[in-house]
């Protein structure tokens, strides 16, 4: 494996790299970074999707697919995120390597071509998307924001997410609301895309089996073709402070209620202590040998999952669990009793050793898998775009108990959430 | 002595081992550069086997539903402790699973690995159940339990098994019941152990960065020999059409959701890795986002690309397609399938769908390749089924239109067709 590459494209644009022959496949996105917002979250989420319909190259939604199909069934999707506050707008492809193609085809540059086709060209008449492609797109967005109200873990989690952030733009549905979608015009999206390639700032990743160097052309001459003006720069904002505990219980028809708890730890990246707070939240609750997992699972038998996870550019944590509605109150008390030990420094140097031994058995095996990297590099585009997860995994090594308790101790409850019901309990 | 086969494919660049050890155990060895090693120890073992007959007894034992699952929960603990503990102190990312027809216990690591793989083959092997671990066991698997009573794309799936099959107890779920798992005892977890957990019965895969030798002797240290005793799996005769044709279930969802499944005849064994490679290759030409198919249910606005899917589910005793999805209308979707069924029957496969399809099939198999996990998981389940990956892989790429035309004698009959739609509740 190379190390990893950086350079800048064009203004705002910045293009990283990794060449790797242990892979079958290779992998390129580009990744818009727009500021999340209540006026343009829908049709900026609504974008990429309509980007990845269709092109002028291929102006049908079949001939596109059967097109990928031919390549051995290359992917070509789109996704959105948060990365903070900001609203990440990402096109990808992927597909298998030249080596494994069956018939000499040079996938990797059909493959960037490709992508370039999409993001650069698509299919317009009078400087409007085609009618029926972003109706199409439309409802299947709103379908996604249904289908996250099926998945009730989910749910709880992204419900109590909003409750505590709703003075950030990170409270915010990186897709818009379901009625922000349904207002949207074909004008909208125009717009929306024009400034997307003229002012937003992009991240373009090329990983696994393929050069570089071609993918790297295209998009200067593709940008440079298009023009860049007035480049967005935006960072996000970190609450530090929680105030007073926002306590919010809604019911549904469920079986098993969900509770979730949403921290400040006061700290975020690039902060020299937010290897601590990682460290501090798996040994909280990021392991099946965790304290959550340990006590509330194992000794008390409460429920079947409980664990934190910590989000390092909001500098907040969330505890979730799914447990009997009668237990919600114990279940709570004990997420506090243990965060308590934590504060007061009640854990042995093995609990240390082992959660450091856990996180970089985490962070080692990113390099194994294209996701995983692409995943890891995008996270860290605020705050130290080149750092490895192996260099990650020595920051973390060097962590001390009393760094520990520090980040413990900063840690302060924010929101409580509770999904209740008591479906089927009478069965 | 272990005796070891080299198993090459040119295709793919890839080679792996296979080793009879003389404990009885397959072990499967796939070296890859790669920085994680992943190591998965299963047996054929799952939520169906409720019903069997070892060798060495006359009578057949029925057990209670969800016990494969409950074993693999108590078998982490043992006298000296849990082995997530004991992972802990190398640092392995640890697991397991339970499936319709295999239990699996996994580990990935990036350092310490032949610690790990000693803790895996010694918890597996060491069976420790009393009255008081198994109770405290029966809340975390309830609330498990309770949380898929909540999950509608599991509620789904369980209604359209139980609309397919009258007898066959892959209709059961995974887990049991909060009533069926509370007559579990340590009696009954030692017997299914003893009978199950044999290594002829069993399996071990290892892919990512090792040292086949040294595995072989950790291996040959720490596997304790199994009675040749071998194990009957009893199900009551399954009929072949379908035990009803829909059922509907009102959840709390916002869309409605709908599996519709075409049974098909199963006598004797599991399909071969050719057959598996022609059903796949004739899925994805009738409803891969390049068919006719997909492209007029998604103009009519009653599919979505991000749910709707296809998949052959086989196992021990049962085959079924199945197609799934979200649609405001799960019965307009189940006609155009028909019909195109119908279509597919009358005029054949065009030249440009097959291709396309084999495509598609050919670059997903290869690029699985890259994850150690999915190769060990793959290796593990294809043994138990009596196949072998890379003759899939070559199977895919040899295919030919004819052959992958003829599996519809068996597949995708609308006579045996069923649908579970779940829907919202206002």
């Amino acid at each position: 494996m190379e190390e990893v590459q950086k350079r800048s494209v064009c203004s705002g644009i910045n293009f990283r790299s990794i060449r790797d022959s242990r892979f079958k496949t290779a992998r390129i996105s580009i990744n818009f970074l727009l500021p999340l917002k209540k006026e343009t979250a829908a049709k900026n989420a609504l974008l990429p999707f309509l980007l990845t319909r269709s092109c002028k190259k291929y102006p049908d939604f079949t001939k596109l697919n059967e097109h990928l199909a031919e390549l051995y069934g290359a992917e070509l999707d789109a996704d959105i995120q948060k990365l903070g506050d900001v609203q990440m707008l990402s096109i990808f492809v992927s597909g298998l390597a030249d080596r494994y193609a069956l018939h000499g085809e040079k996938m990797s540059e059909e493959l960037s071509r490709l992508l370039c086709d999409v993001v650069f060209d698509p299919q317009m008449s009078d400087r409007l998307f085609p009618e029926e492609g972003f109706e199409q797109e439309k409802r299947q967005l709103m379908e996604t924001l249904d289908s996250e109200f099926n998945d009730k873990q989910i749910y709880a989690f992204r419900r109590c997410q909003e409750i505590m952030c709703s003075k950030e733009p990170y409270g915010l549905s990186r897709l818009g609301t379901k009625e922000e979608i349904k207002n949207l015009k074909r004008s909208d999206l125009t717009a929306a895309w024009e400034y997307m390639l003229q002012s937003a700032p992009a991240e373009i990743m090329v990983l696994g089996n393929c050069n570089p160097e071609p993918v790297f052309h295209s998009f200067s001459d593709a940008f440079a073709k298009h023009g860049r003006a007035n480049i967005g720069n935006y960072k996000g904002c970190v609450v530090r402070k929680a105030g007073e505990t926002k306590d919010i219980t809604e019911k549904m028809d469920v079986v098993q209620s969900k509770l979730v708890m949403g921290f400040r730890t006061g700290c975020a990246e690039p902060e020299k202590a937010v290897p601590a707070v990682k460290l501090m939240s798996a040994m909280y609750g990021g392991s099946p040998n965790s304290k959550l997992f340990l006590n509330v699972r194992e000794k008390m038998s409460l429920c079947y999952y409980c664990s934190s996870s910590f989000n390092p550019i909001k500098g907040i944590m969330f505890v979730q669990s799914g447990v009997e509605k009668k237990n919600i109150g114990r279940a709570k008390d004990e997420i506090i009793a243990q965060l308590d030990d934590m504060k007061h420094g009640k854990f042995t140097d093995e609990e240390i050793d082992e959660a450091k031994l856990s996180l970089c058995n985490l962070y080692h095996t990113v390099s194994d898998s294209l996701e995983a990297l692409e995943g890891w590099y995008l996270s860290k585009t605020f705050s130290d775009p080149l750092c490895t997860p192996e260099h990650e995994a020595e920051t973390i090594n060097g962590v001390t108990r009393s760094q520990i308790t520090e980040a413990a101790q900063k840690v302060e409850l924010d929101t409580v959430y509770r999904l209740t019901g008591e479906r089927g309990k009478f069965k | 002595m272990s005796e070891i086969e080299k198993i090459k494919s040119a295709r793919t660049d890839d080679l792996y081992y296979t080793v009879n050890h003389p404990s009885g155990l397959k072990i499967y060895l796939y070296p890859k550069k790669s920085s994680s090693t992943f190591a998965i120890f299963g047996t054929k073992y799952g939520s169906i086997d409720n019903c069997f007959r070892r060798s060495d007894e006359t009578e057949p034992q029925t057990v209670p539903n969800g016990i494969a699952h409950y074993l693999e929960h108590k078998l982490f603990e043992s006298a000296d402790g849990d082995a997530f503990v004991r992972y802990a102190k190398t640092g392995a990312c640890a697991n397991a699973y339970t499936s319709f027809d295999m239990t699996c216990y996994l580990f990935s690591c990036t350092s310490h690995f032949y610690d790990s793989l000693e803790i895996l083959l010694d918890f597996v092997q060491s069976p420790y159940f009393t009255d008081k671990t198994v109770k405290k066991e029966q809340g975390i698997i309830g609330q498990e339990i309770r949380m898929y009573d909540d999950d509608p794309q599991w509620r789904v799936m369980f209604d359209l098994l139980g609309n397919l099959y009258h007898t066959h107890p892959v209709k059961i779920d995974i887990a049991g019941t909060t009533e069926s798992i509370a007559k579990i005892t340590p009696e009954l977890l030692y017997k299914c152990y003893n009978t199950f957990y044999n290594l002829n019965n069993m399996a071990l895969c290892i892919a990512g960065n090792f040292d086949t030798d040294r595995v072989l002797s950790i291996c040959d240290k720490m596997l304790k020999p199994s009675k040749p005793v071998s194990v009957e799996r009893i199900f009551a005769p399954e009929p072949e059409s379908v035990a009803r044709t829909r059922s509907e279930e009102k959840l709390p969802v916002s869309l409605p959701i709908f599996e519709l499944g075409f049974k098909e005849p199963v006598s004797g064994g599991r399909a071969s890795s050719k057959e598996l490679a022609e059903t796949d290759i004739l899925l994805k030409a009738l409803a891969s986002p390049a068919s006719p198919l997909y492209r007029s249910l998604l103009d009519d606005g009653i599919i979505n690309e991000a749910s709707f899917g296809q998949q052959y589910f086989e196992g021990p005793g049962f085959a079924s397609v199945i197609f799934s999805g979200e649609s405001r209308d799960p019965d307009a979707v189940a006609e155009r399938i028909n019909q195109e069924i119908v279509k597919l029957r009358r005029d054949g496969i065009s030249r440009k769908a097959f291709d396309c399809a084999k495509n598609m099939i050919y670059g997903s198999s290869i690029a699985a390749l890259n994850s150690v996990s999915n190769i060990a998981n793959s290796i593990i389940s294809f043994a138990f089924a009596g196949r072998e990956l890379f003759s899939y892989i070559d199977a895919v790429a040899e295919a030919d239109a004819d052959s992958v035309m003829a599996r519809l004698k068996t597949q995708l009959r609308p006579e045996t067709s069923a649908i579970s739609i779940v829907r919202p509740e206002s």
